[in-house]
């Protein structure tokens, strides 16, 4: 498990291996096409994904930007089981992945929520219902709630709470079985600004506590630089990776590394590949 | 100065429709239905209509205090609503939780639902009143025949709606549940069925109605009790005024049906609409 990234990924990364980041393999992409059935019913197939390397390191963060269609919540679907690769090997320590399970909690965009149990139960309905004991899930539950701020609310129905509460919701239901993968499907996308930024930072917070592996897709650059130890660009029709870069900033990170030098750098040749892939995939249409 | 008047006037004007409504809604619900009775009055009153034809609305009360009093052919006029009800009630009973079981069962599995959906697909568009000779004839004249056909009525709309509620479940909650690492048997229960509910709730009101429009149907033949026994008696004998009592409360007790099916999905749906 010491191999280093397949060469298609390394050639195309622009920074070598950060020496701070974590070596252990925990998801590793190899050549993964993904195609779908064409909806037109002219019998070709959709390219959602074209021969995609990419390996995730154990508690590090990695986040894909990309314009829609590249093919990122595919790969995120995959990691998550909710879709097999067409071709190629996908693999969470060393294993194949066969179905979604609680080792890979999944943090959706929105509605995922169930409406009709409240806070508390929805963030304890997993844990509860594969038998764990009541003092233990109890105990984790509250700790978590403290921890996202939920505290005051266990009672309220989804409906009764905002959106970055209701992500707030997600994300302790995803940490209270204790992951070793947190898969985020573009979790703060409907949020404001402000609240987006909050979550970005609680998410960091709650990084540094439990050390999860994090693979999160998203459309904001600054979102993705901001928490990532890793950005991967990707460009659409077909989805494959575009650029690679490493986000070398130790993490917890103050909100003036927004400002920095190195982080406006970054956003400036980021944005420069994804400009040119939605152009790209504009023109496609 | 004309101009910014009329700005002036015109500004408020959505404004106002928006916040405070001037004449509000039931105010001209309760007009309307002023007005039909004022019509009513009138043309039974002033000999337009005759009796034969429409009851005056104080033969229509008199009769009906007497209907009370004395009942109606061997039985209370409440004897009469309550064997109705317990009929149309029992019947929406049984065929309602088989048909949401079914329905659900079916919504959740593939198979299940390729087996019955022909058959459903054909049944549905009969009209239930079409059975009723086949149930007389099954099952005689006696309640039996009533409280399976008002069952079977039910089944039908509770099942098709059970059935695409299950199926209509949202990928996000079935994908939540399976990351969560719930078994099958607690997805269903706690994620399908009340993903379900707010269908379910749609299927036993159409059910709760029709089931009552067929109760009346069903008494109308060889019955000795019962609401559709009392309207079509009382029209053999020409006793207009009670055949009118008849409809109207049948009319009174389908919206109170309908409006205790309504609280109820109020309180065990109160995500409807918001999640």
């Amino acid at each position: 498990m010491t191999t280093q990234p397949a060469a298609g990924a390394s050639r195309l990364k622009e920074q070598g291996m950060s020496v701070t980041l974590p070596t252990q393999e925990k998801i590793v992409f190899s050549q993964v096409d993904k195609l779908f059935a064409s909806p037109s019913k002219t019998g070709d197939q959709v390219r959602a994904l074209v021969g995609l390397d990419l390996t995730v390191h154990k508690s590090e963060i990695v986040s894909i930007v990309g314009p829609t269609g590249c093919g990122k919540s595919t790969a995120l679907n995959m990691v998550a089981g909710f879709d097999a690769p067409t071709n190629g090997s996908l693999r969470l320590d060393g294993k194949a992945i066969v179905k979604p399970g609680p080792d890979r909690a999944v943090v959706f965009q929105q509605a995922a929520l169930f409406p009709w149990m409240n806070v508390l139960e929805n963030i304890t309905f997993g844990i509860k219902s594969r038998g764990v004991a009541k003092e233990q899930y109890m105990a984790s539950a509250e700790k978590l709630i403290r921890a996202v701020g939920l505290n005051g609310f266990e009672k309220h129905f989804p409906y009764q709470i905002s959106g970055g509460m209701q992500q707030r919701v997600q994300i302790a239901r995803a940490l209270i079985s204790n992951p070793e993968v947190l898969l985020m499907d573009e979790p703060f996308g409907a949020l404001d600004y402000q609240t987006r930024i909050l979550m970005q930072q609680l998410l960091l917070e709650l990084w540094r506590e439990f050390k999860p592996t994090i693979l999160f897709i998203t459309h904001d650059v600054t979102e993705a630089i901001y928490i990532s130890d890793r950005v991967i660009v990707m460009g659409a029709r077909p989805g494959r990776v575009k650029l690679e870069v490493a986000v070398e900033e130790p993490k917890p990170r103050s909100l003036d590394f927004l400002t920095s030098e190195l982080f406006t750098g970054l956003e400036h040749q980021i944005l420069e590949t994804v400009q040119h892939e939605a152009t790209a995939s504009h023109a496609a249409h | 100065m004309v101009v910014t008047n009329v700005v002036k006037q015109q500004a408020p004007v959505g404004v106002d429709a928006e916040t405070s409504k001037p004449f509000p809604s039931v105010a001209i619900s309760l007009i309307s239905l002023g007005a039909i009775m004022a019509v009513w009055f009138v043309v039974t009153n002033t000999g337009i209509l005759g009796p034969k034809q429409l009851p005056t609305p104080q033969a229509l009360v008199s009769r009906f205090l007497e209907l009370i009093k004395d009942g109606y052919q061997g039985s209370s006029l409440m004897g009469h609503i309550t064997t109705s009800l317990t009929r149309t009630l029992s019947g929406f009973v049984i065929g309602s939780v088989v048909g949401i079981v079914v329905g659900l069962v079916a919504g959740y599995n593939r198979v299940i639902s390729a087996a019955l959906s022909p058959i459903m697909s054909f049944i549905r568009p009969i009209p239930p009143i079409a059975f009723i000779p086949m149930a007389v004839l099954y099952f005689g004249l006696g309640e039996t025949g009533k409280v399976i056909l008002i069952a079977v009525t039910s089944f039908n709309y509770t099942v098709v709606n059970a059935q695409s509620g299950a199926a209509g479940v949202p990928i996000a909650y079935r994908r939540a549940a399976a990351t969560l690492g719930v078994s099958k048997t607690q997805e269903f229960f706690k994620v399908i069925v009340p993903a379900a509910l707010p269908s379910i709730f749609t299927g036993l009101k159409t059910a709760l109605a029709l089931s009552w429009a067929v109760v009346v149907a069903a008494e109308l033949v060889g019955a000795q009790k019962g609401l559709g026994f009392l309207i079509n008696q009382a029209a053999l004998f020409f006793d207009i005024p009670t055949v009118f009592i008849g409809i109207i409360l049948i009319g009174i007790i389908g919206l109170l049906l309908n409006l205790a099916l309504s609280l109820l999905e109020k309180k065990l749906v109160h995500w409807r609409g918001r999640g």
